[in-house]
């Protein structure tokens, strides 16, 4: 199943390889990854989409929050789009 | 220079009371870094120099030499190993065996990427280190500088987390957070890259401040203040009350919980047996009469068989990880409730679904589940699980070809554990005799086992092990290798040495990868690809000598085991013992890759109660 995250970043050196180097060490295919300014400089925004079941998303969730520099995950996305 | 001329008494006052002594002066990066590593009270550090890291080997140098200790040791000792990745091991074997968190510092490039994989050996037993790299200036990042790595990018994926100081400014902040970090939560390795123009940055001392690292922050504040309510409190024991045959499955997050006393208390309690996990040997004193020591694939029969038999389990900083569940379905096929307690949420449920859970500090958790038990009289019957579980212990206890005139490694175990009864810090390397050492040595406190658990690196005991002597200098500390592993980084024999640690170091010598054997006999047919060393030409007892060691012996006679180990125990400073053990000697049981408990192989001397497995074939994509 089709799923869309939004990720709250802290704007770190590497931070972006990490939570993409995440999902291709623990075998998930990112379909679409887009990243951008908040209003915050020091924040960004990933959200990204990608394809696998209810039990995959629970690990991919809890492992993504265990990222250091992630401040926020969001499933569905728009829950963040304020 | 003017900056340090504080003496040590008044600057230990200082520290404690309000910790900023040096506040508003003026230091370099590297004093920064060595002054943040004084004060968490660091006081030995593992690493070798180079290069981009050499301003903060000079700040330690400067540091010892203007903080001189009434004792004579310095204030903060340097330990020098043969590779970054023996000092890597050293400040896991340090923190292993303490506690506290272990730090090491190299340089750029191959002093950072010869740190790989003690960090990820540590992220993967959650183990707290520090670990402080070199970089390149940050004006060469990037282009292919001498010695430059993108250690931020390779650490990143295997650390627990991974920062590159590029703003000098943030240097003391970020280098305080990475001991929080490293201990708080499930503990892990913490990297800092540092650059060394960061290093040389002439920079204000605050004295106080971290990073502010909200996410983690947000997270770690609700794990940590999560509190197991009355009602999780009741559910949790109506389940208990209404099981016969009750399992707890003790993790390695006991023992980083420091829970072993509040499990005691929960045990003592409520009856319930214990089997631990390889990295929770030690959570349980495993000759306590409802210990069933250990469980997994190479598991002692009579905690498999309870596994196989009881009807709840509860699993305490455990993880279902392969080497116990490899098939998750099958594992506790009767268990009718599975409750976990763990510190990190990712774990619960991600190899076996939990029905009851609690996400937080287990030492706090345990002595609540404790107290409301307690206070409400829950008092399981399981006088008759209590007899099981003996009878299986009896039944199926270990045993060995104890006619034998090969010298069995069992033996060889058993008999050191006769002199250091469960009270020795004991490390290994990875195969056989890390397995053997597991079964045979009685386990009574926490922090007393060291063992690469979850990566599985050869090579580990021997540094693990010197770090373990300096964190705690007057214990006696037994370093069990294999013939394979301790090659691995056996340049760290003139390490024991060079620092005169009464380090005991034993090599069960069989020739060969024993368990990689083992496997090609069971699963290829007997055909032995790489795994025979017969055509080395090693003299390990000569090798051991040449680095120094005066107590330097082999062991090939069976009725010479007890006389030599005593002796060899009892020499005052470092000694090493070859043992030129049996090379056909297995490890059993074993639980093959894709088999249930069930099927369980117990060889010929531990009773089985059930036909032997079918063996798996050749193709087999279990690991």
């Amino acid at each position: 199943m089709q799923h869309t995250l939004s990720i709250l970043l802290q704007n770190e050196a590497g931070a972006l390889v990490r939570v993409a180097g995440l999902f291709a060490a623990r075998g998930y295919n990112i379909d679409t990854l887009t990243v951008a300014a908040t209003h915050d400089p020091a924040v960004s925004r990933l959200t990204l989409s990608l394809q696998c079941d209810d039990a995959a998303l629970g690990q991919i969730l809890q492992q993504t929050r265990k990222l250091v520099d992630v401040l926020q995950v969001a499933h569905p996305a728009p829950a963040l789009a304020a | 220079m003017g900056i340090f001329l504080v003496n040590a008494q008044a600057l230990q006052a200082e520290t404690t009371t309000g910790r900023r002594p040096l506040a508003g002066q003026s230091m370099s990066g590297a004093e920064v870094i060595v002054q943040v590593l004084a004060d968490e009270g660091v006081g030995v550090l593992f690493g070798y120099s180079g290069g981009a890291i050499l301003p903060v080997y000079d700040a330690v140098f400067r540091h010892n030499a203007e903080h001189p200790r009434a004792d004579g040791n310095e204030a903060m000792r340097l330990v020098v190993p043969a590779n970054e990745q023996g000092a890597g091991f050293m400040a896991a074997g340090y923190a292993r065996a303490s506690g506290r968190v272990g730090v090491a510092i190299v340089t750029s490039g191959p002093g950072a990427t010869n740190m790989v994989t003690p960090v990820r050996d540590s992220m993967a037993d959650s183990v707290p280190l520090v670990v402080i790299c070199g970089q390149v200036g940050t004006a060469a990042i990037g282009s292919d500088a001498f010695q430059e790595a993108p250690v931020s990018n390779i650490m990143g994926a295997c650390a627990k987390h991974v920062f590159l100081v590029t703003d000098a400014t943030q240097l003391e902040a970020t280098v305080r957070t990475a001991f929080t970090l490293a201990r708080s939560g499930r503990p892990g390795p913490v990297v800092v890259d540092v650059p060394k123009d960061v290093q040389n940055a002439a920079l204000p001392w605050h004295g106080s401040g971290e990073l502010l690292l909200a996410g983690y922050r947000a997270r770690l504040r609700a794990v940590e203040q999560s509190v197991l309510g009355d009602a999780d409190c009741g559910a949790f024991f109506a389940a208990l009350m209404r099981a016969e045959r009750p399992l707890i499955y003790a993790g390695g997050g006991v023992i980083a919980a420091e829970a072993s006393a509040a499990l005691r208390a929960f045990v003592d309690e409520f009856g319930l047996p214990v089997t631990t996990t390889l990295m929770g040997l030690g959570s349980f004193d495993s000759t306590a009469p409802l210990a069933l020591h250990l469980l997994g694939m190479h598991g002692t029969a009579y905690a498999n068989y309870a596994v196989e038999d009881c009807d709840f389990v509860l699993a305490l900083g455990a993880r279902f990880d392969d080497r116990v569940a490899g098939v998750p379905d099958k594992f506790a096929p009767r268990a009718k409730f599975i409750a976990q307690l763990d510190i990190d949420p990712s774990e619960i449920g991600k190899v076996k679904p939990a029905d009851w859970h609690h996400v937080g500090p287990l030492r706090r958790a345990l002595e609540r589940l404790t107290a409301y038990g307690r206070a409400h009289g829950m008092r399981p019957k399981l006088g008759a699980w209590h007899a099981h579980v003996a009878e299986l212990k009896r039944v199926h206890a270990m045993n060995y070809d104890r006619a034998s005139t090969l010298i069995q490694p069992y033996a060889v175990i058993e008999a050191i554990n006769r002199h250091a009864q469960g009270n020795a810090i004991v490390s290994t390397g990875v195969g056989q005799h890390q397995m053997w050492a597991a079964q045979y040595f009685d386990f009574r406190a926490p922090r007393r086992w060291l063992t690469s658990g979850s990566m599985g690196t050869m090579g580990f005991g021997l540094p693990a092990a010197i770090g373990a002597q300096f964190a705690h200098p007057g214990k006696l500390v037994i370093d069990i290798d294999g013939d394979a592993s301790i090659r691995m980084n056996i340049g760290e024999l003139e390490t024991v040495t060079t620092y005169g640690l009464p380090l005991k170091v034993v090599v069960l010598n069989n020739v060969g990868d024993g368990m990689v054997r083992q496997w090609q006999k069971l699963y290829f047919k007997g055909r032995f690809a790489s795994s025979d060393k017969s055509l080395h030409r090693k003299d390990f007892v000569r090798a051991a000598q040449a680095d120094g060691f005066a107590w330097a012996q082999r062991l090939e006679r069976h009725d010479a085991l007890e006389a030599t180990i005593a002796a060899f125990l009892a020499f005052d400073g470092p000694a090493f013992l070859e043992v030129m053990i049996d090379p056909d000697a297995g490890v059993y049981p074993m639980v093959g890759p894709g088999a249930s408990y069930a099927q369980m192989i117990t060889g010929d001397f531990i009773a089985s109660r059930a036909a032997p497995a079918a063996r798996e074939p050749s193709t087999s994509n279990m690991f």
